[in-house]
């Protein structure tokens, strides 16, 4: 029998232990917060995606770099759908939140004066750099120092709510099995984004959880179809992880089966330190063209290379050693690269201060929709901090305490225990596995077509109705696997809905609409739930009151622009004919 | 799916793999007090239980445990 924990009187709670979520409950106890409490399903520090981060950050030097150009970029790269003004204040408060992970503990790659040092990564500007991933013990430590209380095994699987405010939430422990309710005035989602289990290892833990915990709450979602990246690049037949950001820094290079270098072609100017939207794009052109397989050759790197490779990534480089790919300090051998699953962000819509559109309910880093925060860690630290510093202000506001609703907890124990009940059903594992099926092919979400994407939404619906319903689990650990298949079913039905919805190439290509659309897609496309029915509408963009401006225009989109100057594509009766 | 063997005689039961696992794969035996693997298709290959353990007695590999849904 379990035993139902209540945790009381909580002044901000923080769903999420990455580094988003970390740097929230940090900033939130720093901002005068009594009792901050920060849930993880895992272990605080050693889950999501931040702590297996690729020894690199994106940060605004002040001094040296140029904050306009630096937004503009990023506005760009977002394909002009940005939170401008969110995105800017992130860059403002990138140095100096370096410089508090630097007095935490995070061991970063210094020059000999003690200054940051900055090397070429993927984009523009220069990187940082920190050694191997001690980056999230550092900061976890720093949370606990600063009087944050960490409930680890914890997977929260409701949100509770008073009158439309947020006033805590619900979840189960993984070892004991016991219900959990945290009663709190302000509660922060700090869950990341979701990669459909797929290819990326590292990365299977964040399944979407934060989102679906908002959608059922009520709040409003928006991004789901276009993701701040389609997806990243992986080695294709190893669970080997991030890296490629130095690999490709380092000189590495990307080869189609012919053994073309054909990023020259796509990008003759940044060629792999393209942005992962046109490597994502490159390598789908060339699969759709048959020319996959794609490798990754570093076999050319010098010894020196190969060592500063090992400081920098020795996990990655440990592995590459344990199946011959590196001997000694030489690669000796090309790997097969690949798109990873499509990265899936149907995040909070946030204003300005990470609020969401339930009141009480902050979001920030990749919990957030992707206009409002870039993917990276310097991202997930600003936002973070920012959305634990507002979830003060807003708790310190509140006069008194709102109290759950008996009824609603007890329905959210039901829903929450379900899987536990049934004596038979389907597996999550089998679930994932038709879910995977339908998305993770690069010719549905990566490159996409109407047609394909309603045959995908068709088999979505199909797991939805026939399969999530007949979830069973045998245990916790079970059940955490069932409610995870559930909200990556939920997640997929956005994704697709939303991809549907966009009747333009701007942040991912489509071969029916191959235009960006200027005149009538700076939009958003935001999800909600509406009678138990979700409900997707467009919501126009206020670039007018941001500082970087977009001509409005439709234009062929520039990566179908340069397939057809290649004569890979000829666009007819509107839509793109391959060649 | 990279989790491979873990060592008996030198685990020592501290239940770090198991708080750490971002995957809840480990588990400690009540009788023997030592980490076994339990939900080895839930492994994620992320390495954290051998980079974690003091004893060095996990060892992982970073192969896929079945074939992987991929882009093509």
């Amino acid at each position: 029998m379990t035993q139902e924990v209540r945790v009381t009187d909580i002044d901000v709670l923080v769903i999420g232990g990455g580094l988003a979520g970390t740097y929230a409950a940090i900033r939130a106890k720093e901002s005068g917060a009594n009792k901050v409490v920060q849930v993880d399903k895992g272990h605080v520090g050693k889950s999501g995606n931040s702590c297996f981060g690729a020894g690199v950050m994106h940060v605004f030097f002040p001094e040296q770099d140029d904050l306009e150009d630096r937004v503009r970029r990023l506005s760009r790269s977002l394909g002009y759908i940005a939170q401008q003004d969110l995105i800017q204040e992130h860059l403002e408060d990138s140095f100096q939140i370096l410089g508090e992970m630097d007095s935490a503990g995070v061991d970063f790659v210094k020059g000999a004066g003690g200054e940051f040092e900055r090397r070429p990564g993927r984009g523009y500007y220069p990187v940082v750099m920190f050694r191997g991933f001690q980056l999230m013990d550092a900061m976890s430590k720093a949370a606990r120092k600063a009087g944050v209380e960490q409930f680890n095994k914890v997977m929260m699987t409701g949100l509770l709510s008073r009158d439309g405010i947020a006033v805590g939430g619900v979840g189960f422990n993984l070892l004991s099995g016991d219900f959990y309710v945290f009663e709190s005035k302000a509660t922060v989602l700090a869950t990341g984004s979701t990669w459909y289990k797929g290819l990326l290892p590292g990365q299977r833990d964040t399944t979407g959880d934060g989102y679906a915990l908002a959608y059922r709450a009520g709040a409003v979602l928006s991004g789901a179809e276009n993701n701040d990246m389609l997806a990243n690049l992986m080695p294709a037949r190893y669970d080997i992880g991030p890296g490629m950001n130095k690999y490709v820094g380092e000189g590495g290079v990307f080869l189609n089966a012919t053994g073309e270098r054909f990023m020259e072609k796509y990008n003759p100017r940044l060629k792999e330190r393209a942005g992962l939207r046109i490597l994502t794009g490159a390598f789908c052109m060339e699969a759709k063209q048959g020319r996959a397989p794609i490798f990754m050759d570093m076999t050319h790197f010098s010894p020196d290379q190969v060592r500063r490779l090992k400081e920098v990534l020795p996990l990655a480089m440990a592995m590459f050693e344990r199946v011959r790919i590196v001997e000694g300090d030489q690669f000796v051998k090309r790997i097969e690269w690949m798109p990873c699953a499509p990265v899936a962000r149907p995040g909070l819509m946030v204003s300005n201060k990470f609020e969401a559109s339930l009141a009480g309910l902050y979001a920030c880093g990749e919990a957030t929709s992707p206009q409002a925060v870039v993917t990276g860690l310097a991202a997930a630290a600003t936002s973070g901090a920012r959305a634990g510093r507002y979830a003060v202000q807003y708790a310190a506001e509140m006069d008194s305490r709102l109290l759950p609703d008996r009824e609603q907890l007890e329905e959210l124990k039901e829903v929450t225990y379900r899987p536990l009940q049934r004596r038979d059903g389907i597996e999550p594992d089998q679930v994932l596995l038709l879910l995977q099926e339908a998305v993770v092919p690069y010719d549905s979400l990566l490159l996409r077509d109407g047609e394909r994407l309603k045959a995908a939404l068709q088999d979505v619906e199909e797991i939805r109705d026939s399969q999530v319903p007949l979830l069973v689990a045998y245990d916790p650990h079970y059940l955490r696997m069932a409610h995870e298949a559930a909200n990556l079913t939920l997640v997929a039905e956005m994704h697709l809905r939303a991809a549907l919805l966009r009747t333009e190439s701007r942040t991912a290509l489509r071969e029916d609409y191959p235009y960006m659309d200027n005149e009538a897609w700076l939009q958003w496309v935001l999800v909600k739930r509406r009678d138990g029915a979700m409900e997707l509408w467009p919501e126009p963009v206020p670039i007018e009151r941001y500082p970087i401006q977009v001509e409005r225009s439709k234009i062929l989109h520039h990566l179908w622009q340069t397939a057809q100057d290649l004569r890979m594509v000829t666009i007819q009766g509107g839509r793109v004919r391959w060649v | 799916m990279g989790v491979r063997k873990i060592d008996v005689a030198l685990c020592n039961g501290c239940g770090i793999c198991v708080d750490h696992c971002p995957m809840d794969v480990l588990r400690l035996d009540p009788e023997t007090k030592k980490a076994f693997i339990q939900y080895i298709r839930d492994c994620q290959s992320c390495f954290l239980c051998e980079t974690e353990c003091p004893q060095s007695a996990i060892y992982c590999l970073p192969v896929h445990e079945r074939r992987m849904v991929t882009a093509w």
